[in-house]
């Protein structure tokens, strides 16, 4: 059953970084026809309108969707100075604390951005040249911020197990 | 407890977490929100302002050049630029005393004008250049040494992901920034390939030689490299003409680096997912470091304690080089064990309004630009000191048979150019700022 989860869980942060990054990719593409189109304005272009609009919504929700597998694969700054003198038992341990911090914090981010994005909703606020709605891009970003919630929650249950069971790489980085 | 009192006990208590092994970036969001609680007496402030400076902050128009580069420098690795790199270097230097390492120093930092990341400087350098040296009979410190110290060239050339940040922290110009740092980091390549060329006189058994390449043949090679010249002339060139806009230039970078690949094949469709997941992990855990550093330093920023900290430091009328000279050193004994950017995201909004009032005799955008390179010189050294240098793991992974002590002699004498750069640099504030009152 865990292992199931585990791989539902593995998909889900893996699809929601990649469509972060088929986004990032679009932004490239939008960028480099604007700034053509720009450099060809005697030629009859012309920039895309509003296209910084777009690189600011697009990145908010590839940075969303990036955290999950982020975290997920442990990639984390972390400083292991002190804790690689400590015995596996207690890293372990270290590591429930740590993915609980990161749980909460997610569930309070994502919190607290889903009352952001009601608040850009109802007051209809719009972008300055391409007038689209901006809880838009915020209801874009819940997305990750969602699976993100999802993510630490399983982590968190995946540190206890692995303190139970002693396994799993408490210290340095990758996944087995 | 005052306000201050609450900002100052906020840093041991940050420290406490983060040497617990708490991720750097959650340590500064779970201490900036409790602080602000503490300030305030109520959840009220800071929640509220967390509904929008998630958003807000992976919105930001400035930083979302940090993913973009990122995914330039993965789709510089896939395009091949690294072997043709290194060959070109290899056919005007290998036939020196040392020259192979020379030539892998030289790569890098061709590599690092197209890629604004360290590691991913390293590794791909290391890929390409460790088989060599060993095939010419260089010693594994020497190689492993000269790898991860060249790979630290991918950040001290221009683009880098560090001063980009440094630059949205401070408030300084990203093109300007980018020139400070062209003179600097050849001094620093050069200063590796004297590093290289003293270790082998002392020491004549570690390096071999290669036969001399005929010109005709150095010429073909190093015309082989002109995708490169040609994406970090689009790039730098295109920001300081103020052609495009830093995110403009890395997203045009990216789609560049990108053609090369696709163009040599390296890219495919299983590559270009392995590199969106590298991307997406390094974008993942920068952007939760620059959001709980946001929050920490709205919290500091509340409780006063930057602002006391630059009146107290100018009270005591200490010389201006002295506290340069702290700080410089205290960014030194972090390194060792903390990586640059979070280093950079939490010093950074306390050290810069003390120094900035610090009289060097330069005007405040120049010190700032002087400051910035000195800084992120002595954070990267932090890549590449024992006993947390993530170049020297990286490096030292990709040779099994070097042991990990023998690479943490090795990168030694390339440690010590660091160093004696440092203090030049520090001494002449010419050296990097010349270019860019000659080219402003």
């Amino acid at each position: 059953m865990a292992e199931r989860i585990d791989r539902w869980i593995q998909a889900l942060a893996r699809l929601t970084a990649l469509a972060g990054g088929l986004v990032l990719t679009a932004l490239i593409v939008v960028t480099v026809i604007s700034v053509s189109g720009r450099a060809l304005v005697f030629a009859g272009l012309a920039p895309v309108p509003g296209d910084f609009e777009l690189v600011e919504a697009g990145t908010a929700f590839a940075v969303f969707a990036f955290l999950p597998w982020c975290h997920l694969r442990r990639g984390h700054a972390v400083v292991e100075i002190l804790t690689m003198h400590f015995s596996d038992n207690l890293n372990r341990l270290i590591e429930i604390v740590a993915n609980f911090l990161m749980f909460l914090f997610a569930a309070l981010i994502c919190w607290r951005h889903w009352l952001g994005t009601i608040d850009k909703y109802s007051y209809g606020e719009t972008t300055f040249i391409l007038q689209f709605p901006i809880w838009w891009a915020y209801a874009a970003g819940l997305f990750g911020a969602v699976v993100f919630v999802i993510v630490s929650a399983w982590c968190f249950l995946r540190s206890i197990h692995e303190y139970r069971t002693g396994s799993g790489v408490a210290i340095g980085g990758e996944l087995p | 407890m005052s306000n201050l009192e609450i900002g100052i006990w906020s840093f041991p208590v940050l420290l406490l977490l983060i040497f617990l092994r708490i991720p750097i970036g959650l340590s500064m969001l779970a201490v900036g929100v409790l602080g602000s609680y503490m300030i305030n007496g109520s959840f009220l402030m800071i929640f509220g302002q967390l509904k929008n400076q998630t958003y807000g902050t992976f919105s930001s128009y400035s930083l979302s050049i940090v993913p973009l580069f990122l995914l330039m420098g993965q789709f510089a690795r896939l395009g091949g630029m690294s072997t043709a790199l290194f060959k070109a270097a290899e056919t005007w230097l290998g036939h020196r005393r040392g020259g192979v390492a020379m030539a892998a120093v030289g790569a890098c930092a061709g590599f690092g004008s197209i890629c604004g990341s360290s590691l991913a400087t390293a590794a791909t350098m290391g890929q390409v250049a460790l088989p060599e040296l060993k095939r010419y009979g260089f010693s594994g410190p020497l190689a492993t040494g000269t790898l991860a110290a060249g790979g630290t060239l991918g950040i001290l050339i221009p683009p880098s992901v560090v001063l980009v940040i440094y630059a949205i922290l401070t408030e300084q110009n990203i093109a300007k920034l980018f020139v400070a740092a062209v003179v600097p980091g050849i001094l620093a390549a050069l200063g590796y390939m004297l590093a290289i060329s003293i270790y082998v006189r002392i020491r004549p058994n570690s390096a071999g030689t290669r036969e001399r390449v005929p010109y005709g043949e150095r010429f073909r090679a190093l015309l082989a490299v002109w995708p490169v010249l040609a994406v970090f002339l689009l790039v730098v060139g295109g920001i300081y003409m103020g052609i495009f806009t830093p995110t403009e230039a890395a997203a045009v970078g990216a789609a560049g680096t990108g053609l090369i690949a696709l163009v040599n094949g390296g890219l495919t469709w299983s590559t270009l997912k392995s590199s969106i997941l590298d991307t997406a992990n390094s974008t993942g855990m920068i952007f939760l470091i620059i959001l709980g550093a946001a929050i920490y330093n709205g919290f500091l920023a509340l409780s006063q304690l930057p602002q006391e900290a630059a009146l107290y430091v100018t009270e005591q009328g200490l010389s201006p080089w002295l506290v340069l000279s702290i700080i410089l050193i205290l960014y030194l004994v972090f390194g060792c064990v903390m990586d640059s950017l979070s280093m950079i995201l939490l010093t950074v909004p306390i050290f810069f309004p003390i120094v900035i009032g610090l009289d060097f005799g330069l005007s405040p955008e120049e010190f700032a630009l002087w400051f910035g390179i000195l800084v992120l010189i002595v954070v990267e050294v932090g890549l590449i000191t024992p006993p947390v240098g993530m170049n020297l793991f990286v490096i030292n992974s990709m040779a099994p048979d070097v042991p990990l002590a023998q690479t943490y002699r090795g990168v030694f004498p390339f440690v010590a150019t660091d160093l004696l750069r440092v203090v030049i640099l520090a001494l002449f504030p010419f050296i990097t700022l010349g270019l860019v009152r000659w080219l402003y």
